[in-house]
């Protein structure tokens, strides 16, 4: 029961999104596809709740405990609650709640949130530097050729690289897009992106035909 | 006795398949044949399958016609027309082809032919480098990408973090598995568990091994990155769907002096993997690693399957490109339209 | 052979500082140069300045804070654009972490400058969870996924959707992404309900997107800071983007001199490790 109910739930649900896509809206068989992506939506919601849960569960747990480290889980369950409880309480009581323009959390995702996310985004232009310098190597032909037509595509999306490259007779940003972008590189991307839906195709047909249980933790 | 039978089956097998291609080929080459009268003439067969379920649709559109005003206005209209989309035919038989070569080599999987697959070194390294883990007695870093568990490539992050976690437990490598939402937390724990029972090291297994750390990208990132950088793992494997941390995991982990295997179908993280790793999946590597690693037949049986699939889309793009070097492509393109 | 010993094995810390430094200098000594417009870019532009004017379209904010320097500058020209053309926007986000806050930022910004007042000629629905539901759904009925705007008002009591339903009366999407969300967009939204599309999206990303510029699904395509310049210069409101173009030309630079030392530290050692042997 512990395996096949949830496989029997796999197998109707997922055969009822492949059905109901070859009926029209309106129809009782195309209208399953619509209700149950409407309960997607709801039980996406709710384990956003179940996130919040678990990571005061986990972190409280350490902070009882005073595991290496406790201040920084304290700091996280603080962050936690100064950050939601403003943002779900109405705005009707004080303009600091709610999440409107001027709000605790409005304050908190501007000033604190962002420029930090930013600037841990920001932090990979140091990681590609240090990765390209240290990995890309003409070991053979092949990287060899990667390597020129890197170089050559990162001078071309750039102005000053680009104000370089027309210095060379001919068209080479033309050719670049024509050519790199718009040719060898589209057809690789195709490539993969066909090759990849098909391995996600094949695994979703797995899962709903109940050969692959793996997820479950099962065979 | 058994190989006449197997050449039967091919024989069917390509009939069932690839003849209606060669079939709407040659049709279309003579470009005598409107796409919208293909579609009738394949739907007529169809057709026959779907009057029940036609005329009951009918009925419950008229309970619906007598239920609360629609919403909207087109929804008066759109009951009107068939229930069956016939302008998808195209993409039901492409289904039905699929889900036939799947189940096909998976029952001759099953009955002991011998499927051939080609090696993926990320995946042989992957008990080599778990071996390493210990005989250094560090951790083992699995990180199963950071979508949520409805992302495919997630779910096959977790089939194979089973597959490693059977042989962290066969060496009792200490394992530590970071994952950025809840549900993936509640599968990646079932997953660990039922592995290390799998092994009989129940006793080893520890509910922290699989900890929720952050529902923020970065701060998802700055926590494993950290960890890497006290811990220093000896081995990282990340395996499932990663965005723009992918570059800051790896590198971290290099600087950490880990041997690192990688697998994503995002076409975009693949280089930052391949410069920062010395193994990396690529694409549908990833969704055949569950299969590759258990070995099992059926699982075989269904990559089998995939890859005929793959071959006849190939034959079809060969058609389509002569097919318009010719000058008669309309036809043939628009059999592929209107999804 | 020794420099060339300590090249390969420099600490990563000395190349972290010159880039620091690689992004601070162009901004105090700006260099300024031509910024050329790709087809993509052009063909983007073209197409939007070729829908009718006072049209509905979606402007759909699909990254997060990170990449506000990739992506915010496409949003905004995007508004000028649809803007002078008086067409009726509908923002949404299906990025849970600051998506609605930035669209509410974005928009509330620029509004003023062309006299658009909320509710009439432009609304925010917000976020909600499960991405592929909401694409679907909103194919359907967009009051199905979104009862309510971000603010809690009920689509009935907004002047602007009293005539938008679902996708049928949206003339043009145009989707701001950092992330995969662009592909189901493109999968559930144009290739099943027919609505032209273009797409913005980070450099890492934007080789991705060709192949659907390519097969026509997206109509135009922004690929990161130097897409979102050539759509500042388009829409003649030069802002973030180009001033950035500094700093991203001499990064480019100094990783292609990084590469190219590399390479050179890579060979000399080897010459002199077969020398040796």
């Amino acid at each position: 029961m512990k395996t096949s109910f949830p496989v029997a739930v796999a197998f109707l649900t997922g055969m009822a999104l492949v059905v109901s896509f070859f009926f029209r809206e309106g129809t009782l068989v195309g209208d399953l596809s619509k209700n149950l992506k409407i309960w997607l939506t709801i039980v996406g919601g709710f384990t956003l709740l179940l996130g919040v849960v678990s990571i005061t569960r986990v972190n409280w747990a350490g902070v009882k405990r005073q595991k290496s480290g406790w201040g920084y889980k304290l700091l996280t369950l603080v962050s936690i609650f100064v950050m939601a409880i403003p943002s779900i309480l109405p705005a009707s009581w004080s303009p600091l709640f709610g999440r409107a323009e001027g709000s605790i959390y409005d304050w908190l995702f501007t000033y604190l949130d962002s420029p930090m996310m930013a600037t841990m985004f920001a932090t990979l232009a140091f990681y590609i530097a240090s990765a390209a310098y240290r990995a890309f190597r003409a070991r053979t032909v092949e990287s060899t050729i990667l390597l020129l037509v890197a170089t050559i595509v990162m001078l071309w999306r750039v102005p000053m690289g680009e104000a370089f490259l027309n210095l060379f007779p001919g068209d080479l940003p033309g050719f670049l897009n024509a050519f790199v972008m718009n040719g060898a590189n589209l057809a690789v991307q195709r490539g993969i992106i066909i090759g990849a839906a098909l391995g996600a195709a094949s695994m979703s047909l797995r899962i709903i035909l109940g050969i692959e249980r793996t997820y479950m933790g099962k065979g | 006795m058994i190989k006449s039978s197997d050449m039967a089956r091919k024989a069917l097998l390509w009939a069932i398949v690839v003849g209606p291609l060669f079939l709407v080929t040659i049709v279309t080459a003579q470009d005598s044949i409107d796409t919208s009268i293909a579609g009738d003439s394949l739907a007529s067969a169809a057709a026959t399958v779907v009057d029940s379920l036609d005329s009951l649709a009918a009925e419950m559109a008229n309970v619906e016609d007598t239920a609360p005003p629609a919403e909207d206005t087109t929804e008066a209209a759109v009951v009107a027309e068939s229930s069956f989309r016939y302008d998808r035919i195209n993409a039901a038989i492409l289904v039905l082809v699929f889900s036939a070569a799947i189940l096909i080599f998976t029952r001759w999987a099953r009955q002991g032919k011998e499927l051939f697959l080609r090696k993926i070194p990320g995946l042989e390294a992957v008990e080599e480098a778990v071996g390493r883990a210990t005989e250094m007695g560090r951790p083992v870093l699995y990180v199963p990408g950071i979508a949520e568990l409805d992302e495919i490539e997630t779910i096959a992050g977790i089939s194979i973090l089973g597959r490693v976690a059977k042989i962290t437990a066969q060496y009792e490598t200490p394992l530590m598995v970071p994952v950025r939402y809840p549900l993936v937390l509640a599968a990646g724990q079932e997953v660990v568990e039922q592995a290390y029972i799998e092994m009989g090291k129940k006793d080893a297994y520890d509910k922290d091994m699989v900890r929720y750390v952050a529902g923020e990208q970065f701060a998802f990132t700055a926590n494993v990155n950290g960890y890497m950088m006290r811990e220093r793992p000896a081995t990282n494997i990340y395996m499932g769907a990663f965005f723009a941390e992918s570059l800051l995991l790896a590198e971290t982990g290099n600087a950490a002096g880990s041997i690192q295997i990688a697998g994503t179908a995002r076409p975009e993280q693949l280089p930052f993997f391949i410069a920062a790793c010395d193994y990396t999946l690529m694409g549908e590597e990833l969704y055949a690693a569950s299969a590759y690693l258990s070995k099992e037949p059926i699982m075989l049986g269904g990559l089998k399957g995939q890859d005929f699939v793959k071959m006849l889309i190939v034959i079809g793009i060969v058609i389509g490109v002569i097919l318009v070097a010719l000058g008669y492509g309309d036809s043939y393109m628009q059999l592929f339209q209107s999804v | 052979m020794e420099f060339w010993k300590r090249i390969e094995g420099i600490d990563r810390r000395w190349i972290y500082l010159i880039v620091g430094i690689a992004v601070i200098v162009p901004f105090l000594l700006p260099i300024p140069f031509p910024i050329s417009i790709t087809p993509e870019a052009q063909m983007l532009y073209d197409h939007i300045e070729s829908l009718p004017d006072s049209v509905t379209v979606m402007l759909v904010f699909d990254y997060y804070p990170s990449t506000i320097a990739e992506c915010e500058p496409m949003a905004r020209s995007a508004l000028h654009q649809f803007w002078r053309k008086d067409c009726k926007i509908i923002t949404l986000s299906n990025i849970p972490l600051g998506g609605p806050s930035m669209a509410e930022t974005v928009t509330r910004e620029i509004a003023p400058e062309y006299n658009k007042v909320y509710g009439e000629d432009y609304v925010n629905l917000g976020y909600k969870a499960n991405y592929v539901a909401v694409l679907s759904g909103m194919g359907t009925s967009i009051r199905s996924i979104f009862p309510t705007d971000n603010s809690g008002t009920n689509l009935d009591d907004i002047p602007m959707m009293d005539s938008v339903f679902n996708y049928e009366q949206v003339s043009f999407i145009f989707e701001v992404a950092d992330n995969a969300t662009a592909d189901y967009w493109v999968s559930i939204v144009n290739a099943q309900y027919g609505v032209p599309m273009g797409c913005g999206t980070t450099a890492v990303s934007a080789p991705k997107y060709y192949a659907f510029v390519g097969s026509g699904q997206f109509v135009g395509l922004l690929g990161g800071m130097k897409g979102a310049a050539e759509y500042e210069l388009l829409v003649e409101k030069p802002g973030n983007a180009v001033i950035g173009m500094g700093a991203q030309s001499m990064v480019h630079l100094l990783i292609i001199a990084l590469v190219i030392l590399g390479n050179i530290g890579f060979f000399m050692l080897g010459k002199h490790r077969r020398r040796v042997s």
